[in-house]
């Protein structure tokens, strides 16, 4: 992946985690209602609560990704983050989407993951 | 909504921009240049501090405070009347501020900028969002 096109991508996903960051943040329990029956039963905490927290999440990771700083980071906890949203809303009309964003994101972590780490990764195999 | 998404992303995009230029500054290494070859005249031309203060910052800030108003906006954060007074304000002096430097590099320092310029062009598209909008 050229550079520009790493940057243009990484500024692109990092603006979407902050929007629905602050789109949660406005309407935690409309959101709420995309989780699945048996997943919310799962919850340790309210709906209302375990939504701000993916609020605050979503908006962690995507000041990271525009600041371009421990990116991979992001990118991994933000492609962990994006199974489980799949996971527990199942895939409709909407989250659909989401399966296009986790190929994004998993492309950035990929591209930005740390020389040493992939060292690690190499020897370990 | 949309007008304070638009100002959310053209802020976010300010941010990621000036951070950029910060830290090769802090790096003391010189910006890429995509278009043209004037980063560096510009960059490191007298204009390029305000009081001391250099630009990058005041530009960070300034994207930095605008993505808190419009997400205020959005999130309904009282006072809401004070938030669009404020956006609209900072919007407004940063629009002038742009066009003083797009002068600056056009007449006095004759040498352009790919930054400075993309700017000015993500502040003044604030500017022709605020005024087309309705919602503010």
């Amino acid at each position: 992946m050229s550079k520009t096109s790493f940057h243009i991508l990484r500024v692109g996903f990092a603006i979407t985690f902050l929007w629905i960051g602050v789109l949660i943040f406005k309407q935690p329990e409309a959101w709420g209602g995309y989780i699945a029956p048996w997943a919310m039963k799962l919850l340790p905490v309210p709906i209302e609560q375990a939504m701000m927290g993916t609020a605050v999440l979503d908006i962690i990771i995507g000041v990271l990704l525009l600041i371009d700083s421990f990116v991979w980071l992001a990118a991994l906890v933000g492609s962990i983050h994006l199974i489980i949203v799949l996971a527990v809303s199942g895939i409709t009309d909407i989250t659909v989407r989401d399966i296009g964003i986790l190929a994004g994101i998993i492309a950035i972590m990929v591209e930005s993951l740390p020389e040493s780490l992939i060292s690690k990764i190499r020897r370990g195999r | 909504m949309t007008s304070f998404a638009l100002l959310f992303t053209l802020a976010s995009i300010g941010v990621s921009e000036t951070v950029y230029l910060i830290r090769q500054r802090i790096a003391s290494e010189l910006p890429i240049c995509p278009v043209g070859d004037g980063c560096k005249t510009v960059l490191s031309s007298k204009y390029s501090k305000i009081f001391l203060v250099p630009n990058d910052i005041l530009g960070l800030l300034s994207y930095i405070i605008i993505a808190f108003i419009a997400a205020f906006l959005v999130i309904e954060v009282p006072p809401m009347l004070l938030w669009v007074l404020f956006i609209k304000i900072l919007i407004g002096v940063a629009s002038i501020v742009s066009l003083i430097f797009t002068y600056l590099q056009w007449r006095v320092i004759h040498a352009w900028c790919f930054w400075c310029l993309m700017s000015a062009f993500t502040i003044w598209l604030m500017g022709i969002i605020i005024i087309l909008s309705g919602a503010l």
